[in-house]
Formats: structure tokens, sequence, C-alpha cells
């Protein structure tokens, strides 16, 4: 990381204040399967555009969310929001864009995509879909028609990380347009003062080592700036500390069900399910911070999941700190 | 999609059985079954489910192995696996007496090693040493091996064959990583045996004899095309280490691909079924009616669904609606207010306020029953559509900790495999 003031102690009480997550180009969030990268990029993408930023949310995955989750009953190809649009980039789509761009020549590039033995070796060949995915998205960038860019990265986990990919393509292919490319994609992502990466992770084992095995991959080898860790689907305390305990003073009380009131045995046993849920996620959140040494912003568990713009909105206020 | 090759596709045919149960309970599993393997969606509990599928087999007096991907650090240690792994390693005897397996009961478990797998195909299936070298040499092999699409995965499948050729071995559970593209995992191994048949690879590999042999004029200029686009875009070098790399890989194809379609003749047969885990989030129940289609689609046979981590009532008490009764928060409060009074653990006995404790504690559960209901409700379709297709539907509680221990498989293998006996069931729900 160049900016040192971004990478202070664990310690939460003496972090800086952060800088403002939307004050870049570039915000391409990551994390696990299922952690609500797509929650989380779909309600930054809110609030920017509430904002007055031209603002577009690019996913990457096989299904298009946004548009359904943002605005349900917008019309295709028009704007989600004033300022607010989303695209998918099929990786497929983008190839052939890129190659009539890069061979000038309107047809062939298509041509050559329909070859069933190309198709094939594109098929097997790991790579080339992030590498053009993130070649997209430069592109976009160098058009200039939004403010920012929010990019719903794939899941992390086996295989090549989206973001090493350019790296990696450079160093596999020894010359020409495409090592160059590669090259300005790399610069792009590794770029601090306008990209960086906000990764999404859940306050559970798995999700937090990987989430810290990620942070400290990125930091150091591919040198992707990252400045702060979103922890999703935080449980809330499930009772007031004035009443701490509650879960066991409801066992020790003995009060059968009424046909208006389940038993006492019944509430102690949501009490301390909720409360262990609950101390789960601190104790988590705790090594996250721990591990990742970033500061880190709580999400809420939301109790319905995320049922619309409503609860987009709500998360992106807490994601940007701003009152809700 | 469909799979050309697989002359009867197996879901189908159960589907449609005349005599075939409507659902093989999940038992059926651990009598019946040589393989199972676990699927679904990321962090939905597939790697939990495989090592709890594996323990009962175990406890049912079988021999049973486990291959796990990617599991929480105190699962592999409560597994045996504490150290990196990719060979089976049988636990103890002692260890499996106290997890309750029978004499004659067995339980191995190995960790896939995703990344080393490569190497070990190409020394496997290299004819001889220099093409080994040459394989090893090629900077496209060393920069994108581990992440040739379909390398990894065929190396597991072949890791699996291997395995079930062993006669001492009942059971194998087979845990796969998250997929969103459905059969990723299965289909991998094929692409990459398709890759070497394709015409452009073929061309790369021999160019001359390709120029004679196709002697269409359309098909060659389509090449050439092909061939001059990814030299203008990649340099001159590329093509060459491509050439070379695909080359060296060709001399290992023969095996490779016969090995393939004896996996594929195992996965698809009817010694193996698959679970499809899923989780009660809406975007997960959404992708795992998805995958089943596409399960389906290829003749898997899917057996039954999992759905875990499901928000559960504690007791068998019918779930409460609506607004907490006053009346009913007086004597909660009553009670709470003797409790406090009798063990006198508040600080002072006028310190604790037996009230907003009622309240709280039927505020908790009101709300809880509300998520009972709606991970029920989300979950509905997807369990109808399975039931439908001839699949066991079981629940899982979402547990109050990760399931990282003995305990935790117990839990779990108790929700699938004797339902769990606090489970409310949906005719106590329903009133
Ligand atoms: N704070 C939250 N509280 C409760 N549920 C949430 C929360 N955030 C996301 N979810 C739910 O979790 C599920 C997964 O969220 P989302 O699709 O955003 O994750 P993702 O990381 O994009 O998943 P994938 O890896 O599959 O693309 C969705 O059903 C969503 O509604
Ligand atoms: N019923 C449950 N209750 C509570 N926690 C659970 C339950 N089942 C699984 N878990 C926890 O959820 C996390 C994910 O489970 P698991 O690793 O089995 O999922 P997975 O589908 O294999 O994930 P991945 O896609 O990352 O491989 C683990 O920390 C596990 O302990
Ligand atoms: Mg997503
Ligand atoms: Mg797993």
């Amino acid at each position: 990381m160049s900016n040192p003031r971004l990478s202070g102690p664990s310690s939460p009480r003496s972090q800086p204040p952060l800088r403002d997550l939307l004050d870049r180009h570039l915000v391409i969030v990551t994390g696990k399967g299922g952690t609500g990268k797509t929650s989380v990029a779909a309600a930054l993408g809110l609030r920017a555009a509430a904002r007055g930023l031209r603002v577009c949310v690019v996913e990457t995955g096989l299904d298009e969310h946004v548009p359904r989750l943002v605005a349900p009953d917008s019309t295709p190809g028009t704007p989600l929001r004033p300022g607010l649009e989303s695209l998918r980039i099929d990786p497929y789509e983008a190839l052939a864009e890129y190659l009539t761009l890069q061979l000038g020549v309107p047809g062939l590039a298509t041509r050559v995509l329909r070859n069933e033995g190309f198709r094939k070796l594109l098929d097997a060949a790991p790579g080339w879909r992030e590498l053009v995915t993130l070649g997209k998205v430069w592109h976009l960038r160098e058009q200039g028609e939004f403010d920012l860019l929010l990019v719903d990265a794939p899941a992390t986990g086996h295989g090549l990380t989206f973001l090493d990919v350019p790296r990696v393509v450079g160093s596999a292919v020894r010359a020409g347009p495409l090592r160059r490319h590669a090259g300005w994609v790399e610069e792009m992502v590794r770029d601090p003062q306008n990209t960086v990466l906000l990764p999404v992770a859940l306050a559970e084992e798995l999700p937090a080592r990987e989430t810290a095995e990620l942070v400290t991959r990125l930091r150091e080898d591919v040198g992707v700036p990252v400045d702060r860790v979103v922890a999703n689907a935080v449980a809330s305390p499930p009772f007031p500390e004035s009443v701490a305990d509650l879960d066991v003073r409801l066992g020790r009380i003995d009060l059968p069900a009424s046909d208006t009131r389940p038993s006492s045995r019944t509430l102690a046993g949501c009490a301390a399910h909720l409360r262990s849920r609950y101390e789960l996620n601190r104790a988590y959140l705790e090594h996250l911070r721990e591990w990742t040494a970033l500061p880190t912003i709580e999400l809420p568990l939301l109790p319905e999941g995320v049922t619309g713009p409503a609860d987009l909105d709500l998360l992106g206020r807490r994601l940007l700190g701003e009152a809700t | 999609m469909s799979r050309a090759h697989s002359p009867q596709p197996a879901g189908a045919a159960r589907a449609q059985a005349p005599g075939a149960s409507p659902e093989a309970g999940p038992e059926a599993l651990l009598r019946d079954r040589r393989i199972v393997v676990t699927v679904g969606s990321g962090g939905v509990g597939k790697t939990t489910l495989a090592a709890a599928i594996a323990l009962s087999a175990a406890r049912e007096g079988r021999r049973a192995l486990v291959i796990t991907i990617d599991p929480a650090k105190r699962l592999a240690d409560a597994l045996g696996l504490g150290a990196l792994s990719g060979e089976p390693r049988a636990l103890p005897a002692d260890r499996l007496a106290e997890m309750g397996v029978p004499a004659g009961g067995g339980l191995e478990a190995m960790m896939l090693d995703m990344k080393r797998t490569f190497d070990d195909l190409v020394r496997r299936f290299s004819p001889d040493p220099a093409a080994q070298e040459r394989i090893f040499a090629n900077p496209i092999y060393q920069h994108v091996s581990d992440a040739l699409a379909g390398s990894a995965e065929y190396s597991a499948m072949e890791k699996v064959f291997e395995l079930s050729q062993r006669e001492d071995l009942d059971l194998i559970v087979l845990d796969t990583p998250p997929s969103k593209h459905a059969l990723d995992f299965l289909e991998a191994p094929e692409r990459l045996v398709g890759l070497l048949d394709s015409r452009v690879v073929q061309v790369l590999l021999h160019p001359a004899f390709a120029g004679a042999r196709f002697g269409f004029r359309v098909f060659q200029r389509g090449v050439q095309q092909v061939l001059r686009v990814i030299e203008r875009v990649s340099g001159l070098g590329f093509l060459e280490d491509l050439s070379e790399f695909l080359l060296a890989f060709e001399a290992m194809s023969e095996g490779f691909r016969e090995r393939a379609r004896q996996v594929e003749a195992l996965l698809f047969g009817p010694q193996t079924a698959f679970v499809l885990a899923a989780g009660p989030a809406r975007e997960s129940v959404a992708h795992a009616t998805r995958f089943l289609t596409r399960l389906e689609e290829t003749g898997a046979d899917v057996a039954g669904l999992v759905l875990n981590r499901m928000r559960t009532w504690p007791s068998s008490e019918p779930l409460p609606e609506g607004e907490p009764d006053p009346a009913a928060r007086a004597d909660l409060a009553e009670a709470l207010a003797n409790d406090a009074n009798r063990t006198g653990d508040a600080p002072a006995a006028g310190d604790f306020d037996a009230e907003a404790a009622a309240d709280a504690a039927l505020t908790l559960a009101y709300g809880y029953a509300s998520m009972v209901r709606r991970d029920e409700r989300e979950t509905a379709p997807l369990r109808d559509r399975a039931q439908r297709a001839g699949c066991f539907v079981r629940r899982v509680a979402e547990l109050p900790r990760d399931v990282h221990d003995l305990e935790g498989l117990d839990r779990v293998a108790a929700y699938v495999f004797a339902g769990d006996p606090e489970r409310v069931s949906d005719e106590e729900r329903a009133r």
C-alpha cells in the first residue's frame, strides 16, 4: 500500500479517519461465494447515485442480478435510477469487442469466434475471461462516461484470482499487444489513487480466514490497494445489555407454554441460539481485524435477507458511514 | 445442455420407473451407493455434509472415505487431517471407537490438493521423461497449469477413480468446490480432453499434416484466420509456446481420454448419487433450483436435497404469531423477578428490570419465529421441486456455532439421517 495513513495498526481506536470509499474511480467488490458481494456493489451504487455521481455497477457473473435488486420495475435499457446504470460483462462478447478493435476489420472477430476449434480452445484456456473482463472495465474507464465503476467481481476461491490474471498473462505471453494491454489493466488495478479493492466477508471462520489470506496476498503479491474490509450479515445483540444473561435466566424458570406465549424453555432456546450466533460473529469480527490489520465495516444481518432497494439503501449508508 | 454420450439419463429413468419408491431416504445412500457427491454453491455446507455422511456410514459399520476440499481448520483436525494430506488417512481405532464406529466400520479422510495435481498428471501420463521435461519447461505450462480449466477437476476425478478400485472401501464421499456453473467440476475433464480434438489445436499441433489432410479451402481459411488473430494479439512467441505445450500435452492424451471415459461412466452410473446442498438465502435457493435442473439434464442421479442452516424453532411448540400478549408478558416478568430474587444474582434485586427482560425475551422469540417462517416459506418451492424429482429432502438447523468438531458433525448427521427429534413437523407448524 502506498498510503501509509491507511495501513495503521489493528486497534480500531487508533485508526485515523478512512478516505471516502467512493472517492475513486474504481471499486472492486470481492469475496467468497455468497458473502454479499452483489448486494454490497448494488448498495454502493444506489448511494453513489444519490450523491450525484454517474455510476455503473459492473456484473461479472453468469446471471444479471443488479437491475432486479435495485429497480425491480425498471425497463431494460434505461438507467436504473438517475445516474445509475448496470452492465453485465459477458467474456465472449467482450472478447469479440476487443478483437474487433484490435483487428480493425469488422466481421473477422465474429467469424473467428465462431470457429469451433477456437471455441474449444477458449473453453479450456484459463485467464482470458478475467483479462477481457478487466479489459472491458479499463475501456469503460477510458471512455469516461461514468465517474465511478463498481465491479462485482467473481467469487474468490479456487484457481487464479481475478486480479492476479493480468500479471500472470503478462508473464506467460512474451510480447505483442496482449502483453501491453495486460500491462495497462494491471496498472489500473494497482493504482492506489483511483482503485480500491473491497473484500466482503462474513464473521465466521472460513470466510474470515479466506479474506485474511486474500488481503495478504493481494496486498503483498499483486499490490492492489485495499484499505478496509466489509463484514456482512453480522448479528445484532439479541437482548439489551441491561438484561445480560437473559437466556440463562429464562433457562432457570419453568413456565409452561400458554395460548399466547411459548414456554420459558422455548424462549430460552431462542435466546441462547441468537446469543451464540451473536457471540460467534463478535469473535470472528475480532479475528478479521487482527488477521487483516484493516478496519472492518459491519453490516447488519437483515432477518429477511436483501429484499429490495430499501434494504440496499440501508446497507449503502452503513457502508459509507452515513446517517440511517 | 445434454450429454450426448450418456445413453440413459439416470435421474430421468429413476423418476419414471413405475415401481420406484417415491423417496429413497438418505439411509439408502449409505447402504446402496459406492460414491456420494455433495454439490452446491459457495458456503452452503458441502464439506460439512460430506463429512457427516462419511461419519454416518462408518457408524453403520461401513468402510467409508471422505475426500474434502477446503475444510475449516478445526474440522480438518477433527477428521485427522491436521497436516495437509493428498493421501487417505485412516482414523485410528481408538478414535473411531470414540466416534461410535463399530468394529468393521472404518473412516478415512483425505484432502484434495487442487494445486499440485497437474504435475502429477504430467508425470503419470507422459510417455517418456523427455516429454515430461518439455512440458515442465514450457512457459505456458509454468504460468497457467494450475488454472487450466479442468486440470484440478480432472485430477480429482482421477483420484476418485483410483479409490473406487479399492476393494476395502464401501463408500466414497466426494466434496466439491463451490460451483456456479452447475457441473463445472464434473464437466471440466471432458472439456480438457475435448480441447485436444479440436481442429485449431490439431492444426497447431501438426501444421503440415493438417494442411494436406483438410484440403477444404473454407476450413483452411477459418483456421488460418484463427491463427493469425492469435498471433496478432499475442505476439510471435506465444503461438509457438502454445503449440509446444499442446504437443507435449497431446502425448499424454490417450491415457487421459480413456480415463476420462471411465470416470464418467462411474459418476453417471447407478453406483453414484449426488446430494445437493442449499441454504435458505434467496440467491441460494434460486441457484439450487437451477442446479437441480442442470444435474438432471446431464443424467446425474440426484438422490437428495439438504437444506442447511435453516433457522429452526427450538421446540415442538407452535410458532407464535403477531404481537406478544400483554398478559403473557406479565406472568413471564413475574417469574423472572422471582428468579432474580431467589438466585440473588442481580447486583441488587431492584436493579433487575423484570419487565424489560420479559419484553426482550418475547420480542426476540417473536422475531426469531418470523425468521423461521421466512426460511420455510422461501425454501418451499425448492423442496416441492426436489420432491417431485424423487429426491429426499432434509433440513439441517442452523447450529449455534460453526460445525468444527465431532459433536457438530453428529448434530448435522442427526438432522440428515434421523430427522431431529425436536423438529417441528409441518402439521404442527400449520396449526
Ligand atoms: N446483510 C445481509 N443480511 C441478510 N442477508 C443478506 C445480507 N447480505 C446479503 N444477503 C443475502 O445473502 C445472499 C447472497 O448475497 P449476494 O448475492 O449479494 O452475495 P454474493 O457474494 O454476490 O453471492 P455470489 O457469490 O453467489 O455472487 C442473498 O440472498 C442476499 O439477499
Ligand atoms: N448447520 C450449520 N449450522 C451452523 N454452521 C454451519 C452449518 N453447516 C455448516 N456450517 C458452517 O458454515 C461454514 C461453511 O460450511 P462448509 O465449509 O461445509 O460449506 P461449503 O459449501 O463446503 O463451502 P465452500 O463452498 O466454501 O467449500 C463452515 O464454517 C461450517 O462450520
Ligand atoms: Mg453475486
Ligand atoms: Mg467446502
